[in-house]
């Protein structure tokens, strides 16, 4: 049931690649939608109270060396899932009808598609980590031929660093199999493990810079805004939609939930690393003078919040950061879809050339008015989902990391404060006489910004849908961490057992 | 000697100006003692001006009448007089200018004849209607 | 066009910054280019502006004649059949002076459109007015208010609004109108001033629906010697409105009020107010050079001497307004271009079709087009003038010729400001 997801895409990639032109983009799109429409009756057969791993598959294949293809799905997962079928088929969606070398375009994106399902069911580490590899060419590829000025250089530094991240995970995986002795990479046989702390610690280094990278965390990040810019729209939905989430997904489940003791053990330092990322991001995203860098500067800003509520590791934040990745996920999709459109449009991404688009006619006012939308919604106003996932983190981390956690949010009004000054020189003011002779948007780009932007909304005014996947889930790997190694988190968590269902009374009472 | 409108009747080429003179009931104003003093326009300056311009004025007495005033000043002003003055005001209202310095021109209108003298004024006889503004 | 200056050498070329518009200008053309182009987009934007302006001058004179005073006018822009049959003084069999061979009662496309609207269905007049599917007369009155705003632009009408004749023709008005209505005639006690100056605005709104009265039949008989391939060119199209303006020169401007079946003349037609002088010079001043900014486009600060302190320095007019903005809701030139978008003919349909976003941004490329045209109509009141008050354009005096150079340059210079559309108009890619 699961291997659909993976396969479906990978073998779709494949009929496309042998499909005559004609209709290739279409395809695709049925593809990419069956994809999507799987994930959502999984999802509606997906138990909620469960927080263990549903719809398993096992299959045996390399036995001698541990490596088994074992699948399965949870609360962290799933939400993930759900994002990077909707982010592909926006993606395939939002694509030029004139793209050139359209088959492997949408070869690619399939095959990526489905490597980035597989290494979010994958639950041998092994199989995890050939996932996690596979998609680093299709992602070279696609920067490095359809990509903007620069894209040889940026796709080349994404690929050293990519792989410097590979690299690290593996050795933390072989470390952890080897000297547990164990004779498996199953993630469940794993997951008791007895290594002693400082191991742990080292372990869970490794997997942190790994994934880090892959996230990024400052100071991480400076492959990031090099591809991000010089990947085409669509690319960069994919790169901070979805594979930005697998770095934090990997942290959370191969580093909180296989090295819990040294987790806690660094917790406050995480939660450190957290905060420096967001001002950082966000203080050097009011600097930039081009929108898509100032939006990629952002996603380094918002990653942060998802490092902060896993260090704080309350029921509460974690939930919170798990609904982080979705609402950054969605957010960053439609503003880098908007930016792009903006400069397809416009031909520029200078800010001070940008004026006016707002105008009713000859500007384009409803990519600004959903502009303004996706900048609200990633400065965390109310109603719209960045309120909901910011929100929970902070009120999980408040009561742990109080000082860490009052700088992140005034990270959250240094948000604002970028997305006013693109906001206001992009979509207000003017428009200049001289260059306003902008070709009209077709519903091609249109309807992928509102599909976004009602499940922005949607997601803004019924949070219930967004959380309610990983509560058991979060909950379990709260309960996993010993209470006696971190007496900062004891008494954090009695929030928790007070109700058996804290997050939604949270989000309700709010 | 006659007065304004009778030199005006019995002097060829001003056949227009005595009709629209009747039209606009000025007749019996330009008879008066006055003085006056009159730009008069002949057949060949009403015939400058664009087809329909004389139709609608002629529909419209007191606005033909306004035009007509416009060529009328009060007082005796021979074209000595009119030497010494950069304009003078209409019984319109409008002031006329007056050039001296190279012939004898009145707004943009130059004068055919100047200083015919009637019994309650004097006439000058202009190529061109002259029009307010 | 600078071409035809040197075969007349008499006086030397000007050294004007528009110096080949000075030129074209004095070899009798328009500051418009002549290209087939722009003809064919300013004949179709006045048979687009003709139609609902055929609706303009009836309504103006309705509310100026008949709503007078009414403190409720909700229906005020609804035409009774009497104010659509009323027939135009210049067109039909029985015209004072015939310029448009056509009827002299409501244009048939205007008939339709007032009873089907842009949905093209007969439904109840309320629905298409809440619909906003309805001529625009919020234009007619913004210039209306655009001329009584700014008052005082030469001519005799306005300097009259003030006399004591006039305040005494408008009491008589206003007492037989409020007759057997003492709230209001005690109101009017109170307040007099506040009543006369709504009676002199709405003096006004008759100026400028007698003003358009003539514009209206001008237009559809361009457009129809355009269609019998009788106008070739911007030049011939700018001449036909000279001889327009001056054969209507002395169209008579007045304001009568119909209270009860008795005729009140607030300013009757004995004053001697013309056509030319009280309504069309401060028309032009007023609606094409100043009006006022659009309110909601752009943001001006006064403090920082952004507006004009003296009304006459105010130059947001057609001439000289940013188009783009149309569009943005309730702004009087997006009024306009909606009214003049269902009465297009076809081929500039097709044009704009053609070019930048089609059907999507059709507003503001007809916006342009009128831009164009009314730099044309604006060309034509500049010759008129220079044909009233100075030479002709061979004339073989030198210092006449020098005379019209020096009219020309000074109204040329009125489009030296940035923002005049002047230098815009010249290329054709601007639309």
């Amino acid at each position: 049931m699961l291997s659909t997801l993976i396969w479906f895409p990978v073998l779709g990639a494949i009929a496309i690649a042998l499909l005559p032109p004609r209709h290739l983009k279409l395809a695709a799109l049925i593809i990419s939608g069956l994809v999507l429409l799987w994930t959502l009756w999984i999802a509606n057969q997906f138990d909620f109270t469960n927080p263990l791993l549903q719809f398993r598959e096992y299959l045996p294949w390399l036995e001698p060396l541990g490596l088994n293809y074992q699948l399965g799905v949870d609360g962290l997962s799933l939400p993930l899932l759900l994002l990077n079928s909707l982010l592909t088929w926006i993606v395939l969606y939002s694509s030029q009808e004139d793209i050139k070398r359209p088959r492997l375009f949408y070869s690619l994106i399939l095959l990526v598609s489905g490597a980035v399902a597989g290494a979010f069911l994958a639950q041998n580490l092994l199989l995890f980590f050939l996932f996690y590899e596979v998609e680093l060419v299709p992602f070279y590829l696609l920067i490095s031929i359809w990509g903007g000025e620069k894209r040889n250089y940026a796709a080349i530094k994404f690929l050293l660093y990519t792989a410097v991240s590979g690299a690290l995970i593996l050795v933390a995986f072989l470390g952890v199999v080897w000297l547990q002795g164990a004779n498996s990479f199953a993630y469940e046989a794993l997951m008791g493990q007895s290594l002693p702390l400082w191991l742990q610690i080292v372990f869970l280094s490794l997997v942190l810079v790994g994934f880090g990278i892959k996230i990024p965390l400052v100071p991480l990040h400076t492959w990031l805004p090099d591809t991000y810019v010089a990947a085409s729209a669509p690319v960069a939905i994919l790169l901070g939609g979805v594979l930005a989430k697998l770095g934090a997904y990997g942290i959370f489940r191969f580093g909180l939930g296989l090295f819990p003791e040294a987790w806690a053990t660094l917790a406050p330092g995480l939660a450190t690393w957290a905060t420096v990322s967001v001002l950082y991001g966000a203080t050097i995203a009011i600097a930039q003078k081009d929108i898509k860098r100032m939006v990629a500067y952002s996603s380094i800003g918002h990653m942060g919040y998802i490092l902060l509520g896993g260090a704080a590791l309350t029921a509460l934040s974690l939930v919170g950061a798990v609904a982080q990745m979705v609402a950054h996920g969605l957010i960053l999709a439609i503003l880098f879809h908007l930016v792009g459109v903006v400069e397809t449009k416009v031909g520029t991404r200078d800010l001070d050339v940008l004026n006016g688009l707002m105008n009713p006619v000859r500007g384009l006012p409803l990519v600004s008015a959903l502009l303004v939308l996706g900048g609200m919604a990633s400065a965390g106003i109310p109603g719209l989902v960045g309120f909901v996932s910011e929100f929970l983190v902070f009120q999980g981390s408040y009561s742990v990391f109080p000082v860490q956690t009052l700088l992140c949010v005034v990270g959250t009004g240094l948000t604002a404060v970028y997305f006013v000054i693109l906001l206001n020189r992009t979509c207000f003011g003017k428009l200049d006489n001289a260059i306003a002779y902008f070709p009209k948007v077709e519903w091609r780009e249109r309807v992928p910004a509102l599909i976004l932007a009602i499940t922005i909304v949607f997601l803004g005014i019924q949070p219930t849908w967004l959380v309610r996947w990983s509560e058991s889930t979060t909950l379990s790997m709260v309960a996993a961490v010993p209470i006696l190694a971190q007496p900062t988190i004891a008494q954090a968590s009695e929030a928790p057992e007070a109700s058996s269902n804290p997050v939604s009374q949270g989000v309700t009472t709010r | 000697m006659a007065d304004i409108v009778d030199i005006a009747v019995n002097a060829d080429g001003f056949k227009t100006l005595v009709t629209a003179v009747h039209v606009a009931n000025l007749v019996e104003t330009l008879k008066s003692p006055g003085p006056f003093t009159v730009f008069a326009p002949n057949d060949d300056a009403f015939a400058k001006l664009p087809p329909g311009t004389i139709q609608t004025l002629v529909q419209n007495a007191p606005q033909l009448a306004r035009i007509l005033t416009f060529h009328v000043v009060p007082g005796k002003w021979m074209k000595a007089d009119l030497e010494q003055v950069d304009s003078v005001i209409s019984f319109e209202g409008s002031p006329i200018r007056i050039d001296t310095s190279d012939g004898f021109e009145v707004k943009n209108a130059t004068v055919l004849a100047a200083d015919i003298e009637a019994d309650n004024g004097v006439i000058h006889v202009l190529d061109r209607v002259i029009l307010m503004g | 066009m600078t071409t035809e200056t040197l075969s007349k050498p008499l006086i030397p070329p000007s050294t004007h910054e528009f110096a080949d518009v000075i030129h074209r200008l004095e070899a009798g053309g328009s500051m418009l280019p002549d290209t087939p182009e722009n003809l064919m987009q300013i004949i179709g934007i006045y048979k687009a502006y003709a139609v609902p302006m055929d609706f303009y001058w009836r309504d103006l004179l309705y509310i100026a004649e008949h709503v007078f005073l009414n403190p409720l006018p909700a229906l005020k822009y609804v035409l009774p059949q009497e104010y659509l049959d009323l027939h135009n003084h210049y067109a039909g069999d029985d015209a004072d002076l015939r310029i448009w061979r056509g009827e002299a009662t409501a244009h048939p496309e205007l008939l339709e459109f007032i009873e089907k609207g842009e949905l093209k269905q007969k439904l109840p007049k309320l629905l298409h007015h809440l619909w906003h599917d309805r001529i625009n007369m919020e234009f007619a009155e913004a210039c209306m208010r655009a001329m009584f705003w700014h008052r005082g632009m030469g001519g005799q009408f306005d300097p009259y609004l003030d006399s004591d004749e006039y305040k005494a023709n408008a009491d008589r008005a206003i007492r037989a109108y409020f007759q057997g209505n003492p709230l209001m005639l005690g109101l009017y006690n109170l307040f007099p001033e506040m009543f006369l100056e709504q009676v002199r605005e709405l003096s006004y709104y008759a100026n400028l629906g007698l003003f358009w009265e003539v514009m209206a039949p001008v237009f559809f008989e361009m457009s129809d010697l355009y269609d019998e391939g009788k106008l070739t060119t911007v030049p011939e199209a700018m001449n036909f409105l000279v001889n327009g303006i001056f054969a209507i020169a002395g169209r008579p401007i007045y304001h009568h009020v119909y209270i009860r079946g008795e005729c009140y003349e607030i300013i009757p037609k004995s004053k001697g107010f013309m056509w030319l002088y009280e309504a069309a010079l401060p028309y032009v001043e007023a609606v094409f050079y100043r009006t006022s900014p659009f309110r909601g486009t752009k943001s001006y600060n006064a403090q920082a001497r952004q507006v004009p302190t003296d009304q006459k320095d105010f130059h947001y007019g057609i001439l000289y307004a940013d188009v783009f903005p149309v569009g943005s809701a309730g702004i009087p030139p997006t009024l306009l271009m909606q009214d003049m978008l269902h009465f297009l003919p076809p081929y500039l349909l097709d044009y704009y079709n053609q070019y930048c976003r089609g059907e999507d941004d059709m507003l503001i490329q007809l916006g342009v087009s009128f831009q164009r045209s009314m730099y044309n109509v604006t060309s034509a009141v500049i010759q008129a003038l220079r044909t009233a008050l100075l030479y002709p354009l061979d004339d073989p005096n030198p210092r006449h010729l020098i005379a019209n150079r020096q009219f020309f340059e000074a109204q040329i210079d009125r489009f030296t400001r940035p923002e005049a559309r002047l230098r815009d108009i010249q290329k054709q890619d601007y639309r």
